[in-house]
């Protein structure tokens, strides 16, 4: 589904990615994580094109990605992003962040969006609050408008970035339940997330990254009960 | 409130001037508000459409477009609009004459266009980088991102700043007087000095303004109420 070859990224004279190579099988849920810094959003940034990577290629069902604007505008609509701050458009009430990519980007009819907001939006669970704005939400319920407002797009692959980090710790069940609910159904997600749980649960596999390297990959009960990399174990036994 | 009363009283004896003209005199001026109100208004126009280019110039990453616009920016915030509206009025005389009122809106215009611009830069600037990602995450094209998701937050931001710039340019328009454009000011001199009464009629002239500007200002924060809609929380 999706394959990510040779990717270096510079921010200056940082080098933040050093040669990532990583493929995600059609249906397949990996999570990754690692220490802050270590270069996770990075490497979901330039999968979507939202930094550019200066080495590497990133393929997409076997299509190598152009960076020409057009190719990454259609890409983007492929490829669904869910950030740790929400990014909800606040001056659009709910049903209008959901739908403001279908009808602005893939324009579809009224008929077709009204039915695909109200799915949607019950998915997420917030049927009611269609026409609330963002700033009468609470996090997590914004953060599920954010994932409704990706799925709107139909995406083939979504993207999430630490989605729970922003959240109080009683509103994190919410947003990881229909998390969990799109893995169940077969979306292929990756995931940087320090929700172990969600990791032990829906993920089918496990990255850890360390300064821009991926150091170990495995099932989620191979890297949490028996990591071979000495800095996973570091790593585990401080956020465990 | 007698002993009010009776200060004013006490005080109309002592005063030198007759305050009595001010109402009587007051509606004589109601041409040069008017004119006052069309050179602002035509003014304020000519000033948003050059800032919002000029905005979008500044912000852009070529050359060819923000570096004109820092310089246009420099130029016309470095110098007094005095000095810019009898450039365009006495300077250009050379090569085009422009008269009277179109030099005047013109000043204006491209004065307050430099200040606007800044208003805009800063309110498009002010808006959460995650709006764009966002709205580019969903396939949006750069301009239409701009269009739809950051311009409209922007706009809302730039209200409280840009109803400060009408009122200034409200005001500045007054500098009109100096090329015999019969704005308020003007009025206001050449009435005092055939009826020797400089001070009632430039008291009548601060009052007009007094009126304008309230109502601009009011006119502004219901603006800005409105706008706020999507920004309370609900009450329950
Ligand atoms: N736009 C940028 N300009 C310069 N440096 C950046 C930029 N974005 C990220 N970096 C740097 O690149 C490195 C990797 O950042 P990145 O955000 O990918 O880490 P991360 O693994 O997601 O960390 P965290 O867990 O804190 O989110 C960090 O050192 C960061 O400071
Ligand atoms: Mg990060």
């Amino acid at each position: 589904m999706i394959t990510i070859q040779g990717l270096n990224k510079w921010f200056g004279d940082l080098h933040v990615l050093k040669g990532i190579d990583l493929n995600v099988k059609e249906r397949e849920v990996v999570v990754i994580i690692g220490a802050s810094g270590s270069g996770k959003s990075t490497l979901l940034r330039c999968i979507n094109f939202l930094e550019r990577a200066q080495q590497g290629n990133v393929f997409i069902e076997g299509t190598k990605i152009e960076p020409r604007t057009k190719v990454i505008n259609q890409l983007r609509q492929e490829v669904g992003m869910v950030f740790q701050h929400f990014n909800l458009f606040p001056h659009m009430t709910v049903l209008q962040n959901v739908l403001e990519g279908p009808t602005q980007v893939k324009n579809i009819s009224r008929g077709e969006a009204a039915k695909l907001g109200a799915e949607l939006l019950k998915k997420v669970g917030l049927e009611d609050k269609a026409d609330s704005y963002p700033a009468m939400l609470s996090g997590g319920q914004k953060q599920r408008v954010a994932i409704a407002r990706a799925l709107a797009m139909q995406p083939k692959v979504m993207l999430f970035d630490e989605p729970t980090s922003a959240l109080d710790p009683e509103l994190v069940g919410e947003v990881v339940g229909v998390m969990e609910e799109l893995a169940k159904e077969g979306m292929t997600m990756i995931v940087v997330t320090h929700e172990m749980w969600f990791a032990r649960e829906a993920a089918d596999r496990v990255i850890y990254m360390d300064e821009g390297v991926i150091i170990e990959e495995g099932s989620p009960e191979k890297i949490f009960s028996n990591p071979e990399n000495e800095r996973t174990q570091q790593f585990l036994s401080q956020i465990l | 409130m007698t002993n009010c009363a009776k200060g004013v009283e006490e005080l109309n004896i002592d005063l030198p001037w007759d305050l009595s003209a001010i109402p009587e005199y007051f509606f004589f001026f109601k041409d040069a508000a008017l004119l006052t109100l069309q050179i602002t208004t035509l003014g304020i126009i000519v000033g948003l459409g050059i800032g919002l280019m000029v905005a979008f110039a500044k912000i852009s990453h070529h050359k060819i477009f923000n570096i004109p616009a820092s310089a246009y920016i420099f130029l016309i915030r470095g110098t007094p609009l005095l000095l810019q509206l009898w450039i365009i009025y006495y300077g250009l005389t050379a090569i085009v004459t422009i008269p009277r009122f179109p030099s005047a809106v013109m000043a204006l215009g491209i004065h307050n266009g430099a200040y606007i611009a800044e208003i805009f830069r800063g309110a498009i600037q002010s808006i959460d980088r995650g709006q764009m990602e966002a709205a580019q995450s969903i396939g949006m094209t750069y301009p239409k991102a701009m269009r739809r998701i950051i311009l409209p937050q922007a706009f809302k931001r730039a209200v409280p700043p840009l109803g400060n710039q009408f009122i200034i340019a409200l005001k500045d328009s007054s500098l009109a007087s100096t090329i015999a454009v019969h704005e308020l000011l003007l009025k206001g001199r050449q009435l005092g000095s055939s009826l020797f009464m400089y001070m009632e009629m430039l008291i009548i002239v601060g009052l007009w303004y007094l009126i304008m500007t309230t109502v601009l200002t009011y006119g502004v924060s219901v603006i800005e109420k409105r706008l706020q809609v999507s920004d309370y929380r609900s009450e329950h």
